[in-house]
């Protein structure tokens, strides 16, 4: 099909991001000429516009780029926001309430007035079940007939809706059934999704509900691809960027629109791990803090920590996804007394009005607006054009709050300075111990908007001297998917105990889950023997729920796989018991190695003029201390000298605090290294 | 204060990131299905006289009970016994319990000789040994039919196990392995609180980290009292009702008299009925837990948790009720059955000034069922709840299959059931029309029908609202009652009750059904 044409030379690739606001593209090429970036206004409405004009933005027409990789809110979004097709359900007799049974648990202890979770997906006249059973190893105990398919099928067909998901018990053991029903659905109706296919694990509540958010996010990304299909010429390629931080091909992703549900911050994890691997960092900590909510996520041996299942918008999606904690602060985070505590957040100002600063109504003093009172923000700069900055109003925010604390305006923004950097760390630490990794042994990457603003302070409560913040750090998800490889992973339930261990099983089902995900890549073009395959057991003693993670387990020979497993089990909680354990899991995970790997984007730096500097103000840090502050613009820093703070370094998009003490040393790739003093 | 908003701030973020730290390591490396699936342990750091400054993990009544753990603890075991690196065992329900099975693990936090405070962990064991598996025996008359009695006792010195100990607990539990692993994980997140404590202390120094917990435990107590303030001055009477004694009978009371008074309240539960003879008898704590919940969720649910919150709280029981039963009364069941009509008998005190905030009765009752069967290999202990309908509010309908107030335990999926014991799930679907009737109707309760694959089966039942339905509220109508129904192989079709030990067999088809929720408004009035 396409082999060959990741060869052309002369074409662009581009990475486009559609995040909320801005799309952020960022474009390549592989002829040396410098890369290019723009970010441009997001169109909700028309998504398939936004990529044409971050394509005019950096100077091209779609017929000069090869290859377009793209982030999209699009499925994130509509999960948010509740935006839900009409979908039916069959499940194995018995089961169908399943789906508003869910786990019984509520979200909320103590507030009895909120829903204890959302309403089921499926309302009850569109639940069908069909007469069949296996038992849990599989096997049939009841069979499915022709009739019922017949007659299940009809009845769905004749509800008036076009999308179905199927979710039969322990199918993910044995699809026959989901197989020879949903070749039958996919006789009648455009949009089917079977739950072996979409999250082949068991707990039939979580594959249900998975299956079913997949299935209702079917049409619309259908008709967003068939959109791009008709804008862009035959020879330009387009690949989207996945949950779990790799590419997929369109024809993918029109079958599990769901790998699409975390594309955005997938796509910055991404562009993190990469830079964390060129600048030799192997465990580092994402640290992406925009208006709302603060991203985190590890990079573990360079590797993004995928998670087996995540929240979105009060819906659990069971899918391998970047391990990302969103924290509920960032700069629109509103501070507020409360019974002698300074408590900042989780209610933010959001968007509108958003903090008082920006003018827009809004008389809450939030992160930002202390951002601007201590000198963080530029009160001369807008941001992305649009927004010009309130001194006053923001003093005006803070100053009731200062006034209760009894402090001047100043001290207050530092406080709630210090309190949003508390509540980091903690977030911080807690993603680290869940993973049961020791937070010393973490570097930060710091991104977003106001990462790099308050990045060294959350280090050092968190006992981190090493941050980074990388080269295009306001468009990075844009690089992310720029540098994005092809990959697609799946996780899969096995349950084998070491007491009944069987390698040739084993090998069948990672054979068969290679297969399975290689499939589509060797239908975009790539060579089987190319493929880098992966795995990562899940193992477990019997009753813990947690499984201990063993990267490349040594399936064919039991006894190292053991030593594997206990030194890792070891190394998380302290113990381990020499007691039998169970595989659980398998997550395979099948990446096709870029054939036009290169060297990271290079921003060049104007050496001549490295002295120029912006000016300087008055900057007030969390001791409470305030300097005459030097100003540097970012591309003018001298490069591979350290320099000490007191300090802010600048650009169009973001702005780099360095507290005293610490220091900033700029490379040659327009990474800023910043050392922090613990 | 000379603590100001700030640092209060950082230090309560600090000392809480530690007691979530302690929960994940508890959660990760546990053992047991009720920690696993279900997170049925919690953690929490005190000052260094029990007081609670932080918490992990949120089970509503484990925290209550927390908040007296080490302060009964240390009237049995006074400080100056306790070295650094100890850790000691805990279940007695009368030492700041609740029941046998949830154990607690205690570690005095010391920095240059000097105790500044403690970290707990207490996690519910599935078995800690007694009359049945799981532990759960309904037939119980006395304490120590329920299972094995731990005072405090140094279990770890010097940071290394006493083995004798060891050995002396795990002979008298079922499935040793499984035990050991939870009292690992217990130790290891001890551990781990107090390596953090540590590193704090280093930065702050011990004296201020004392006077940072007393500036806690002040907020905490301006927060309860402003809550207090928030409720018209006056004396409210609310009860509930017991289905029986535990072991039939008649309903059994529980009432309380609720005095508020400015910035001060009184919940006194003296007036509930005497002490039963079945194992829903509770303790005083567990009173106070109740208290405590119902006090966050109606006035203030952004109330930190700590030893502070209490002092505007008076809570009053009688020694010898069934809230405050003498140490040989059997009490297992009280912790999740008796603790949710304590609250349920608060809230409805509070129906005539607070109509708009209450929901209808939901299911406050775990709804449990423990099936024990012997394998080759012990016994298999498969201990689940059951969740049911949700009691409607003034502006909604509650919500189908649901656990509200004091508990909040998830449950197991089929396809897990299924393949961890010998039981096949043979359907689960809501329980239609079962909620109450009202101008808002109460959620509907589940069924779900359990066939048994095993030779010899030891069921338990431990529910309620199997004879008094949740209640609706403001003229709506109660929902079902619970339901629990043994259909033998051979036909026989036997009523189960709420508390019972019965021997099943191969074939036999177990089919509970729990309650719906409690209607909001006459059904008549205004459409919605």
């Amino acid at each position: 099909m396409e082999v060959g044409s990741e060869m052309r030379v002369g074409g662009w690739r581009l990475g486009i991001d559609i995040g909320g606001t801005f799309t952020d593209v960022i474009a390549i090429s592989s002829d040396g000429t410098a890369p290019r970036s723009a970010k441009v206004p997001s169109r909700p409405q028309e998504p398939v516009r936004a990529i044409v004009d971050a394509i005019s933005a950096v100077g091209l027409s779609w017929d000069e780029v090869a290859e377009i990789v793209h982030g999209t809110t699009i499925v994130t979004n509509d999960i948010v926001e509740h935006r839900f097709r009409p979908c039916a359900l069959i499940a194995t007799a018995g089961f169908s309430d399943t789906i508003e049974i869910a786990r019984g648990a509520r979200r909320h202890l103590y507030r009895m007035d909120l829903l204890p979770r959302p309403h089921p997906l499926v309302p009850a006249e569109l639940r069908f079940e069909v007469e069949e059973r296996l038992t849990a190893q599989g096997d049939v105990a009841t069979a499915l007939t022709d009739a019922e398919i017949a007659r299940v099928v009809g009845e769905v067909a004749a509800s008036g809706v076009d999308t179905v998901a199927v979710c039969l018990l322990h199918s993910f053991r044995n699809p026959v059934h989901e197989m020879r029903l949903g070749a039958a659905l996919r006789a009648e109706l455009p949009h089917v999704s079977l739950s072996h296919e979409v999250s082949p694990e068991f707990r039939e509540f979580e594959r249900m509900n998975t299956t079913v958010l997949n299935a209702m996010m079917m049409s619309k990304i259908k008709h967003h691809l068939s959109l791009i299909d008709q804008r862009k010429p035959g020879h330009s390629r387009l690949h989207l960027m996945h949950s779990a931080s790799g590419m997929a091909s369109p024809a993918l992703i029109a079958e599990r629109p769901l790998m699409l549900a975390m594309s955005g911050p997938a796509a910055g994890v991404a562009a993190s791990s990469q830079a964390a691997q060129r600048l030799g960092i192997d465990h580092a900590i994402t640290f992406d803090m925009g208006g709302t909510t603060t991203d985190v996520c590890l990079i573990v041996n360079g590797r993004a920590e995928i998670a087996a299942n995540r929240e979105l918008g009060e819906q659990r999606i069971r899918m391998p996804m970047v391990a990302v904690d969103s924290i509920g602060a960032g700069g629109g985070s509103i501070a507020r007394l409360i019974s002698g505590a300074l408590v900042v957040g989780p209610e933010s100002a959001g968007a509108e009005p958003g903090p008082a600063c920006y003018g827009k109504g809004g008389d809450l003093p939030t992160v930002s607006d202390a951002d601007l009172i201590l000198g963080y923000l530029n009160p001369s700069r807008t941001l992305g054009g649009s927004v010009v900055l309130d001194r006053a109003a923001a003093e005006g925010a803070v100053k009731p709050l200062a006034e209760s604390m009894g402090v001047s305006v100043r001290r207050a923004a530092a406080g709630i300075a210090k309190v949003v950097h508390s509540n980091m760390a903690r977030a911080l630490r807690r993603a680290t111990v869940e993973h049961g990794r020791d937070i010393r042994d973490f570097g930060i990457v710091a991104f977003g908007g106001a990462g790099p603003m308050h990045v060294a302070e959350v280090a050092r409560l968190c006992g981190i001297s090493r941050v980074t913040i990388p080269a295009f750090s306001s468009g990075f998800s844009a690089l992310g998917c720029v540098e994005a490889t092809m990959s697609y992973s799946r996780q899969t339930s096995i349950g084998m105990k070491s007491t009944a261990w069987d390698a040739c099983v084993l090998g069948k089902a990672v054979a068969a889950e290679t297969d399975a995900l290689s499939a589509a890549m060797i239908d975009a073009g790539h060579e089987k023997q190319s493929l880098n395959v992966s795995i990562t057991a899940g193992v477990r003693y019997s009753g813990q729920s947690y499984e201990t993670p063993i990267l490349h387990p040594a399936l064919d020979d039991r006894e190292r796989l053991n030593r594997q497993f206990e030194q890792a089990h070891e190394a998380l909680y302290g113990y381990s018991t020499g007691e039998p354990w169970e595989l659980a899991s398998l997550r395979v995970e099948v990446l096709a190695p870029r054939k036009d790997a290169h060297e990271a984007p290079v921003i060049e730096n104007d050496e001549a003029e490295a002295t120029m500097e912006l000016g300087s103000r008055q900057v007030t840090f969390e001791s409470g201390t305030t300097f005459d502050v030097l100003v540097r613009h970012r591309r003018r820093l001298p490069i591979g000298v350290a320099i000490e703070g007191p300090l802010v370094v600048e650009d169009e998009w973001s702005t780099v605090v360095v507290p005293p003490g610490d220091r900033v040393t700029a490379d040659n790739n327009g990474n800023l290294m910043m050392e922090v003093a613990l | 204060m000379s603590i100001e908003p700030v640092s209060l701030e950082v230090i309560r973020n600090a000392l809480t990131a530690i007691a979530e730290e302690m929960s994940m390591v508890v959660m990760r490396a546990a053992r047991s299905p009720l920690l696993r699936e279900a997170g049925d342990h919690s953690s929490a750091l005190t000052d260094s006289e029990g007081f609670l400054v932080a918490q992990g993990a949120d089970v509503p009544v484990h925290l209550g009970v927390l908040s007296f753990t080490v302060r009964e603890f240390l009237k049995r075991v006074p400080a100056d016994r306790m070295e650094p690196g100890d850790v000691w065992i805990v279940n007695l329900p009368e030492i700041g319990g609740n029941h046998l099975p949830d154990v607690k693990l205690i570690r005095p936090i010391f920095r240059e000789g000097e105790l500044y405070a403690f970290a707990v962990s207490l996690a519910h064991w599935a078995d800690v040994g007694g009359a049945m598996p799981g532990s759960y025996f309904a037939a119980a008359r006395d304490a120590w039919q329920e299972g094995l009695r731990l005072p405090p006792t140094r279990l770890v010195a010097a940071d290394r196990f006493d083995a004798e100990k060891l050995d002396l607990i795990l002979a008298n539990v079922r499935g040793p392995e499984e035990r050991k692993g939870d009292i690992l994980a217990q130790v290891a997140a001890t551990t781990v609180a107090g390596r953090r404590l540590d590193e704090l202390a280093a930065k702050h120094g011990v004296a201020w980290m004392k006077e940072a917990m007393q500036a806690i435990h002040a907020r905490a107590e301006r927060q309860m009292a402003e809550a207090i303030r928030a409720i018209p001055n006056g004396v409210y009477r609310g009860e509930d009702w017991m289905d029986d004694d535990g072991h039939g009978g008649a309903p059994v009371p529980i009432r309380v008299t609720v005095t508020i008074e400015d910035e001060t309240a009184t919940f006194d539960f003296s007036e509930s009925a005497d002490s039963v003879p079945g194992p829903i008898n509770t303790t005083r704590f567990i009173a106070g837990a109740a208290v405590f919940y119902v006090m966050r969720a109606l006035y203030g649910p952004d109330i930190q948790p700590s030893g502070g919150c209490y002092r505007p709280i008076n809570v009053v029981t009688r020694p010898g009720s069934i809230v405050d039963a003498a140490y040989d009364r059997p009490v297992v069941g009280g912790n999740h059955e008796t603790c949710q009509r304590l609250a349920d008998a608060i809230f409805r005190a509070f129906e005539p000034i607070a109509a708009s905030e209450l929901s209808g009765g939901g299911p406050t009752t775990a709804g449990l069922l423990i099936f024990g069967t012997r394998t080759a290999t012990g016994w298999s202990t498969f201990y689940e709840v059951h969740p049911g309908g949700e009691g409607a509010r003034f502006d909604r309908d509650g919500m189908a299959s649901t656990r509200v107030h004091l508990a909040n335990v998830m449950n197991t999926p089929a396809e897990v059931i299924e393949n961890e014991y010998p039981i096949t799930v043979e359907f689960q679907r809501l329980r239609r029309g079962s909620g109450g009737a009202g101008r808002h109707k109460g959620g509907e309760g589940i069924a779900r029908g359990y066939r048994m694959r095993g030779d010899e089966t030891a069921l338990t039942t431990m529910f309620e609202r199997a004879v008094v339905p949740p209640y609706g509220i403001d003229g709506g109508e109660p929902g079902a009652t619970f339901r629990a129904t043994l259909h033998r192989a051979d036909g026989d079709e036997v009523k189960l009750r709420g508390k019972q030990n019965i021997q099943i067999a191969r074939g036999d088809l177990v089919v509970i059904e729990s309650s719906g929720g409690g209607g909001h408004g006459h059904s008549s009035g205004d459409a919605r």
